[in-house]
This record gives structure tokens, C-alpha cells and sequence, in this order.
């Protein structure tokens, strides 16, 4: 254990390393197309870590990560925006963010953990394929409804509330000037350390210990002690919470994208974060710290790969072929490669420290 | 022999048209050991299953008076039954302390938010926990490997890890399910030895299904025959092995007209 003092000094440097990504983020990374890559591998990371309490730990198969993501930042960007409004619409601040990000990150936790909790019921009785299409069924609704709920349609009713969050060209603000973009390097920098902290802690405690048995056998965990049922819909609200957060700061990020859309939450983005779970490992937590900074590098990489002369020159000619499907095929053989060479992921369940090994013997001295 | 730890009256059990566990009545006295036999088939993992709660059932199980109806495997667990498997169930890719640990889940004080902030609390109790889970590894010879993974243990020590784990649960009935499948001659009689040894060391009451008659019929105090899934015979050893309908359902039923044949001892 810790001494407090040594505790309370590494929350400090952490808090210090924040503050002065924050101050000199823009300087170390001038471009700001790699600036939002950065970013954006850091939102994933935090997806990846999410996910990995269902997908990995609790051995659940949840393919609608990517709705619980859009609750957060649908949540997110309506709570940022107001406050942003009613501060006057001052310049977006570090200073001022610490009014808007803490309740829109909460807020956006909340409600992806009460969407969570909704669809964790079902976990109890659906295992595997099953399970998986009522996750993605859930994200498709979430999709679907505010896709085809267009503002100013209809002037009351539950229609016209969803309306409001704009329909499939997006929310972008109570009065359309962009979603309030508050979540500078400290927000992603510290929501990353805040999320590996979490993921690891809860990994290495009883309930992570319980929900890991029970992944391997749910009769024989039942017939010690284990509750099924609290363990997986605990597991479900923690992990759409992560999602809500990781949603709430992709949203907030700063020079992102500034409306959030309903078709940023489609099968594609749960695809990619089941992807970067697997690819690092299901159940370990260094893993999906490196299958989110992976994923999003290989997207972005192949994004960037178009825009050069030759790829472009070469899609005039072809104009039937399609870049992005290119990322699938990335993925495909990344997946077969990895599948063969390492079949439970980059790290299996294990970590890169040996942490793990340290507790027990402190326990015997 | 004071009162009864596990009562069944009128249970049944019935899967689709197939009828597991028809009817069955019986009590075993608290601090016994209870011997619950037949052939293959004949219902007795079924009636473990129902006692702990894996399927509902029909009729009434008490535990201490207190009934087991409609309960939750993970609270009759809870309430101080445990149980090994016919098949080995441990959680594999976990180690031998992770295993015996996960038995803590219902004594482990610190919750998840203490858990998540690795309060005094937490450490504290996880201390308790591993001291507690070695203490139960070495009493069944498990230590040295307690952070080997489950599944690298031989036989033998699979099952013995598989008691402790239901021991740390701290029950007041264990229901062992074919401890003695696989074993030899020798290690059948040291099995003998180590159930009785669990039930006074622990003050437990202990039921035992099991094939191996040298097992049952050596330790058991009282036995308890199912035959497709009804009771057939009840009674110390010495009368069971000589009931013509045991030996007809185990031997087959020209036993009945032979000279008079024992169980082994």
C-alpha cells in the first residue's frame, strides 16, 4: 500500500503533467491535423478501456458500444453548449472549462450509465450472439430516432424534443454557433489517466475477480457467493459510463469536429472499438490502451494515405473504388495476422508491468 | 445427533417429460456425514443441483429451518452452503489463490467504491483474504502453487483446490460431489480421512455422492439410495448393504435370487 504522502504526490505530478500538456500541447504538436489525431487516440483509448469491462473482463459480447459513446456526447454537447451560453459566451478558457467540463462529463456518465443499466438487463438472460444484437439493436435505435427525427417537423411531443438535438445534420448548440469545445489536453490527457487508473483498479480488486470467474463459470461463481446478475449489470453501467465520458470528450474536444451527428455513432465505431479490444488483448488494460492509440493511428494513417498525389490521380481513374473500405481490409489482415500469431491478442489478459505478481507476496511478508 | 442441518420433503424435479428426482424425503442430521448413492442416473447430482439452488424445484428444502425455495444459487451460497462438481469447475485461467478468493466475494468488506479509490479499507481486507486463502491452501497441501494457474494443477490437487475454494465460502454444509472419482485404492482410504477431518476441524455437516462403496461405506454415518430418481433405501451402512433392492439396482436383478451379497466394506 501506498503511503498517502506518495499518493497525494503522484496526483499532483499527474495533475501537473495535465496542466502543462494543456499550457504547451500546441507547441509540441503545432499541426493541428495531428494535434486532433492525438486527440482523437486518446478519446479511443478511453472507448477501448470502456469496453474492455463487457467485451474483456466480464466476457460479455457487446456490439453497441458505439450508442452508449453517442448518449455521452449528445449529453455532453447540450450540457457544455448551455453553460457555455449562459457564461456569455466567453472565449473558451482553460479557466472557464472547469466550469463546463466537470458537469457535462458527469451529466454525459450518467446517462450512458442509466442507458447501460437498461441494457445490461437483458445480459442476464442473453448470452453471447443474442446479447450482441440487443447491444447493437440499442445503438441502432439511438442512431435511428435522431436520425429521423428532423427540428422544427412537428412542435410538440416526444418527436419534437428529439428534434431538437438536430436531426441528422447533427447538434451543434442551443443556437447552432458549434458545440461549446472545452476539452483541451487536460480534459483527454487527465480523462485517459483517470480511465487506465479506474480499468486497472477495478481489474486487480474482488469485483474484478469475481466478474473474471464468473466469465470463466457462471454455476461455479454463483455457487460461491457470486451474484450474476449484480455482477454483469454493474459491469454494463460501468462500462456505458466510460463510454459517456469518452463520448462526452470526443464532443468537447477542442478543435474538433464542432456538431455532434447521429451518424458518428454507427456499427463502424463499435466495430473499430471491439477491434482495438481484441487487438490488444480482451481483458487486459495495457491492451486496449494500445488497440485504441492503434486503430486510430491505422485510420488516420489511411485517410492521410488518400490525400496523396498518387492514391488520388489513381481514384479518378477508379472511381469506384473506396478508400474506406481499404481500412476493413487493413483490419481484416492485421486481425488474421494477430490471430495467428498471438490468438488471445497483443497482451492476452496480461499486463506490460508485473504488477500483478507483487500484491501476493506483500501479502505473505 | 442434534437437529437436522438439510431437510428435503416431497421433492421433485422433472425436465420436460423425464422426471430427474421424484418425490424424495429425507434428513441429515447436522455434524454428519451423509452418504447419498445409486446408479448412474439416478437423480443425485440433480438433488445438489436443487440444494443450491442451480433449478428451481417442487416440494419443500430446508436449511436450518430456513427454506431454500426460490433462492438464488449465489444467496444459498451465502447462506453457508457449498459444493464441489461431479466435473471439475474452477475458474481456469485464474490462479490458485484467484480462485479460493473469488469465495470471499460475500465476507469482502470493502465495496467497489473503496475497491476503486484503494481505500485503508481495501488493502486491509485483501490482506485478510490472502492470509485467509493460504491459510486453507496449505491445509490442503496447495501453497507452493498458489499463483500457478488453475488449469497447470494435476488431478488430485484440482479437486483438493476445488473443496478449499468451497471451504473459504466458511459453510455450515458441504455437499461433495464424487470426490473419490479417479482415485486409487490408497488415496480413496486417505479421502476418507480428510472428509472426516473436514467435518471436525470445521463442524460441518458434509453430503457425499459418490460411486466408490469403499468411500461411502467407510465414512458415511447415513446413507440415502435414489434409484431413477425415487428413494429406495435409507440407513446406516451396515443396513444398505444388505438391502435387496440397493443390490438389485446396483448388481442387477438376478442379485436378488443369488446367496446373500455385501457391498465391500
Amino acid at each position: 500500500m501506498m503511503a498517502w504522502y506518495k499518493r497525494a504526490g503522484v496526483s499532483v505530478a499527474l495533475l501537473g503533467v495535465c496542466i502543462v500538456l494543456e499550457l504547451t500541447f500546441h507547441l509540441i504538436v503545432p499541426d493541428t491535423a495531428y494535434r486532433n489525431l492525438i486527440q482523437l487516440a486518446l478519446v479511443n483509448v478511453v472507448v477501448a478501456l470502456s469496453l474492455n469491462v463487457i467485451n474483456g473482463m466480464a466476457g460479455q459480447f457487446s456490439i453497441g458500444h458505439a450508442g452508449f459513446i453517442g448518449v455521452g456526447a449528445y449529453t455532453a454537447a447540450i450540457i457544455a453548449s448551455n453553460i457555455h451560453k449562459s457564461l456569455g459566451e466567453r472565449a473558451e478558457t482553460f479557466q472557464n472549462s472547469f466550469l463546463v467540463m466537470p458537469p457535462a462529463i458527469i451529466a454525459a456518465a450518467l446517462v450512458a450509465g442509466a442507458f447501460g443499466f437498461l441494457v445490461g438487463l437483458p445480459s442476464l438472460r442473453l448470452k453471447g450472439d443474442y446479447l450482441a444484437i440487443v447491444t447493437l439493436g440499442f445503438a441502432e435505435i439511438f442512431r435511428l430516432v435522431i436520425m429521423t427525427s428532423p427540428p422544427g417537423v412537428e412542435t410538440g411531443g416526444i418527436r419534437a424534443t428529439i428534434g431538437q438535438l438536430g436531426g441528422p445534420q447533427g447538434y451543434s448548440g442551443p443556437d447552432r454557433y458549434g458545440v461549446a469545445q472545452y476539452a483541451g489536453p487536460f480534459w483527454l490527457f487527465g480523462g485517459v489517466i483517470v480511465a487506465t487508473i479506474i480499468a486497472w483498479r477495478l481489474k486487480f480488486c474482488g469485483w474484478g475477480r469475481a466478474l473474471r470467474a464468473l466469465r470463466e463459470d457462471e454455476i461455479a461463481a454463483a455457487a460461491v457467493g457470486v451474484d450474476p446478475t449484480r455482477y454483469k449489470v454493474t459491469s454494463f453501467v460501468i462500462a456505458a459510463m466510460g463510454a459517456g465520458v469518452a463520448g462526452a470528450m470526443w464532443a468537447c474536444m477542442r478543435d474538433g469536429n464542432p456538431s455532434v451527428q447521429p451518424d458518428q455513432f454507427n456499427f463502424a465505431l463499435s466495430f473499430d472499438a471491439i477491434t482495438m479490444v481484441i487487438l490488444g488483448g480482451s481483458g487486459s488494460v495495457s491492451g486496449a490502451i494500445m488497440g485504441g492509440l492503434f486503430v486510430t493511428i491505422t485510420v488516420k494513417m489511411i485517410e492521410q494515405l488518400q490525400r496523396l498525389d498518387v492514391i488520388e490521380a489513381w481514384k479518378v481513374q477508379h472511381p469506384d473504388f473506396d478508400l474506406n473500405a481499404l481500412r476493413m481490409v487493413v483490419y481484416a489482415v492485421v486481425l488474421i495476422i494477430l490471430m495467428i500469431m498471438r490468438p488471445a491478442g497483443v497482451f492476452g489478459e496480461n499486463e506490460v508491468t508485473r504488477f500483478r505478481k507483487r500484491e501476493p507476496a506483500q501479502a505473505k511478508a | 445427533m442434534s437437529g437436522g442441518a438439510l431437510k428435503l420433503e416431497h421433492v421433485s424435479k422433472r425436465f420436460g417429460g423425464l422426471k430427474a428426482v421424484s418425490n424424495v424425503t429425507f434428513e441429515v442430521p447436522a455434524s454428519s456425514i451423509f452418504g447419498l448413492i445409486g446408479p448412474n442416473g439416478a437423480g443425485k447430482t440433480t438433488v445438489f443441483n436443487l440444494v443450491t439452488g442451480v433449478y428451481d424445484f417442487e416440494g419443500k428444502i430446508s436449511f436450518f429451518d430456513k427454506s431454500l425455495s426460490g433462492k438464488k444459487a449465489s444467496h444459498i451460497a451465502k447462506m453457508g452452503i457449498a459444493r464441489t462438481f461431479q466435473n471439475i469447475r474452477l475458474f481456469q485461467s485464474m490462479t490458485v489463490i484467484e480462485n479460493v478468493l473469488v469465495a470471499c466475494e460475500n465476507t469482502r468488506r470493502a465495496h467497489l467504491g473503496a475497491s476503486l479509490m484503494r481505500s485503508p479499507l481495501f488493502f486491509q481486507d485483501e490482506a485478510n483474504m490472502r492470509k485467509e486463502a493460504l491459510r486453507l491452501l496449505s491445509i490442503f497441501k496447495l501453497d507452493a502453487m498458489a499463483d500457478e494457474v488453475s488449469t497447470s494443477l494435476s488431478y488430485g490437487n484440482q479437486r483438493r483446490l476445488e473443496i478449499a475454494r468451497a471451504m473459504m465460502l466458511k459453510p455450515k454444509l458441504l455437499l461433495l460431489d464424487e470426490p473419490a472419482a479417479g482415485m486409487n485404492y490408497g488415496e480413496a482410504e486417505g479421502l476418507k480421512d480428510q472428509i472426516r477431518w473436514l467435518r471436525d476441524e470445521f463442524k460441518i455437516t458434509v453430503i457425499l455422492v459418490e460411486h466408490n462403496m469403499q468411500v461411502v461405506m467407510g465414512v458415511c454415518e447415513d446413507i440415502h439410495v435414489l434409484d431413477h430418481g425415487e428413494t429406495i433405501a435409507h440407513g446406516p451402512p451396515s443396513t444398505i448393504r444388505k438391502d435387496p433392492k440397493v443390490l438389485a439396482a446396483y448388481l442387477g436383478e438376478e442379485a436378488e435370487e443369488d446367496e446373500p451379497v455385501e457391498l465391500p466394506a
